[in-house]
């Protein structure tokens, strides 16, 4: 467990709630025909969160006396974790612009040679594969939406 | 007419031919993603919920919802069957509710009964979803007539209680399940208000008009969670597979099962009724019961069948179980059945006592399917096993980037916009670090689908009060299920406080 973590997200948990209270209060107050306007539930429940964050905010801070011997074995792979989630984000954006099958071909080809595959053969093989074949089944047999290739290539 | 002929009704739904296949992929991926450490039930209904919608989007709306939640469903309960195999081959539990099952399953693996016991934890199951679905039947009728004589301030505590029950038993801290509760409800909020039509929190942003989509948080904190840490943290090293040998159990091992199976069933499906107690939790207090009841409890932790018979049975029944307050009540009492939850709705079918009159083709259809999908999945989880045991071994490098991209093809095929996209993926990275640090994201789920009823039952209640809030104490139920909601939050606390260990449910 990490108290760190904790405390930050109490706070960041009880900006939520006044987030969610402040902006409560320019939503108007009453519905016609009835005493309960739209603002009473998020509000209430802006305030509740503020107070659980208070709780969790004092509980992390009490067990800093305690235990401090939390020794996180397991090695973080940062580097690994940080390009898939870069491509991950470059996958998202580029979606629309550059159609599906090109996207997702590049996407699917970079990150299973960042998480470890061996054989390009393999790599090219299986992300030509899903691409391809999730694009024609779901485009051409379930007449469903993806963006096609982009305009500019004159597919 | 009676339940039976309900049920025979079902079946018709059931074993149309398309509901079969259905049927049968559910339970196979369910097979495949309990085998697989690392995706377990709830990410795998998530993962595939925008896939079915794809799927089915040529069907009538009532078919399609019905053919969706048969494959969805089919996940969920294949996931128990498969959660096992792994703990027996591997020490590994492919999802936390068999994490019971290493503790004698790997200890017969490693004496070479491992087919006997990858078979008496499929026969369990087998045993233990019949039973559970024969109670559903027979329950649903009384208890959705129950519920219809509920009114909103009912309603309200009820739901109330369901969220605490979660909360109360979510993880290891109270604290941080309750405001993962509260955020999910807040989430809720956002979006057109469905009494007045005022726009809440939307600072005018289209994409926000509609409401944070249910299914793009599910996907992203489940889904996308689970992979995010999987590349965190795995290392790839591999551990070596035991073979399976002889897959039939002898006459002995069938004789001393039976016993932990019926217990194990009957025990599960109760846990499972329990809102907040999951699968994890009954097969916990299987594994507990056959100890205390065994005439020789130094056999447990050394390979007793008992301690695999049991455990694995009550997690089916458990399973089972949890559909019947998701069904009649329209209360999920899990992070799982929240989802099932958020796909009837998506389909615009409100699960609740309403179900079985209004759109008696799912509720039945859904009952029949689960009782063809128990048999498919004896078939497959006997003699398939060794094929089933080889899925373990596909390399991790391709199953990560695999899924983030089904992932991502699910939203955009459901949601068609780039918004979504980039909601996905942070909701999978606040997934992983949440998760990391104990805050339970089942109850978030939790929140954001009973949110807008919460609501709506709220102030339906209060407008027929004229805003007093007291009408939700002096109707006698709705006062019956706030006190239970709060002694469900104090008990914990108090045995915590006493300095009592408190079984917990860390993913239902």
């Amino acid at each position: 467990m990490n108290r760190t973590f904790d405390r930050y997200s109490s706070i960041c948990f009880a900006l939520v709630g006044a987030l969610f209270v402040v902006e409560s209060r320019n939503i108007s107050t009453s519905a016609y025909g009835s005493e309960v306007g739209p603002n009473m539930f998020p509000l209430g429940l802006g305030l509740i969160l503020i107070l659980l964050s208070l709780r969790l905010f004092w509980e992390s801070s009490r067990k800093t006396a305690g235990d401090s011997a939390s020794g996180n074995v397991a090695q973080l792979q940062y580097k690994r974790f940080f390009i898939m989630l870069a491509a991950t984000f470059l996958y998202v954006f580029l979606l629309e612009p550059i159609g599906y099958i090109l996207t997702t071909f590049l996407f699917l080809f970079i990150s299973f040679q960042v998480m470890g595959s061996k054989s390009y053969l393999k790599t090219t093989l299986v992300s030509l594969c899903f691409s391809v074949g999730v694009y024609y089944v779901y485009v051409n047999l379930l007449k469903g939406t993806l963006p096609g290739f982009p305009v500019w290539s004159g597919m | 007419m009676s339940a039976i002929q309900y049920l025979a009704d079902g079946f018709l739904i059931a074993l149309q031919w398309h509901n079969v296949i259905y049927a049968f992929i559910g339970v196979l991926i369910g097979t495949a993603v309990g085998v697989l450490p690392g995706i377990g039930p709830m990410s795998g209904v998530a993962l595939l919920m925008p896939v079915t919608a794809s799927l089915t989007s040529g069907l009538e709306p009532e078919h399609a919802a019905a053919s969706a939640l048969i494959l969805l469903a089919g996940v969920y309960y294949g996931a128990m069957y498969g959660g096992s195999t792994t703990s027996i081959l591997l020490n590994t539990p492919g999802e936390s509710s068999s994490v019971v099952t290493t503790l004698d399953g790997y200890q017969m693996a490693k004496q070479g009964r491992a087919g006997a016991a990858l078979s008496i934890a499929a026969i369990g199951s087998f045993i233990a979803g019949l039973f559970a679905l024969v109670a559903l039947v027979f329950l649903a009728q009384p208890l959705s007539d129950l519920a219809l004589q509920f009114g909103p301030a009912e309603y309200f505590s009820l739901m109330l209680l369901g969220l605490c029950a979660v909360s109360g038993l979510g993880g290891k801290s109270m604290t941080k399940a309750l405001i993962m509760t509260v955020t999910g409800l807040l989430l809720a909020t956002i979006g057109i208000d469905n009494v007045s039509g005022v726009a809440r929190f939307t600072y005018e942003i289209p994409n926000l008009y509609q409401g944070l989509e249910f299914l793009t948080i599910a996907v992203g904190l489940f889904a996308l969670g689970e992979v995010f840490k999987s590349i965190m943290e795995n290392d790839n090293s591999s551990t070596p597979v035991i073979k399976v040998g002889r897959i039939l159990p002898t006459a002995q091992d069938l004789k001393q099962s039976a016993a932990p199976i019926a217990r194990g069933s009957i025990l599960g499906f109760f846990v499972g009724l329990l809102p907040g107690a999951g699968a994890t939790l009954a097969s916990f207090f299987s594994y507990i019961l056959e100890k205390k009841w065994s005439k020789t409890p130094d056999r447990f932790g050394k390979g007793a069948i008992e301690g695999v018979a049991g455990p694995e049975s009550s997690n089916n029944a458990a399973s089972g179980g949890a559909m019947v307050p998701l069904l009649t009540l329209g209360i999920p009492g899990s992070g799982t059945t929240a989802i099932l939850m958020g796909a009837l709705l998506m389909y615009n079918v409100q699960p609740g006592p309403l179900l079985f009159s209004d759109h008696p083709q799912v509720a039945w259809g859904l009952i029949a399917s689960m009782f063809i999908g128990n048999v498919m999945l004896l078939v497959l989880n006997m003699p398939l096993v060794k094929v089933f045991a080889k899925i373990i071994e596909t390399p991790p490098h391709f199953l990560i980037p695999l899924i983030i991209a089904i992932s991502v093809f699910g939203v955009y095929a459901v949601q068609i916009t780039t918004f979504d996209l980039v909601l996905l993926v942070l909701c999978g990275i606040l997934g992983y670090y949440l998760s990391k640090n104990d805050f339970p994201l089942a109850p978030l789920v939790l929140g954001l689908v009973l949110g807008p009823m919460i609501e709506n039952n709220m102030r339906r209640a209060l407008t027929t009060s004229n805003g007093d809030f007291m009408i939700f104490l002096t109707k006698p139920l709705s006062l019956i299920f706030l006190a239970c909601a709060l002694l469900w939050l104090i008990i914990p606390l108090i045995l915590k406080w006493r300095g009592k260990q408190v079984v917990i449910n860390e993913e239902a």
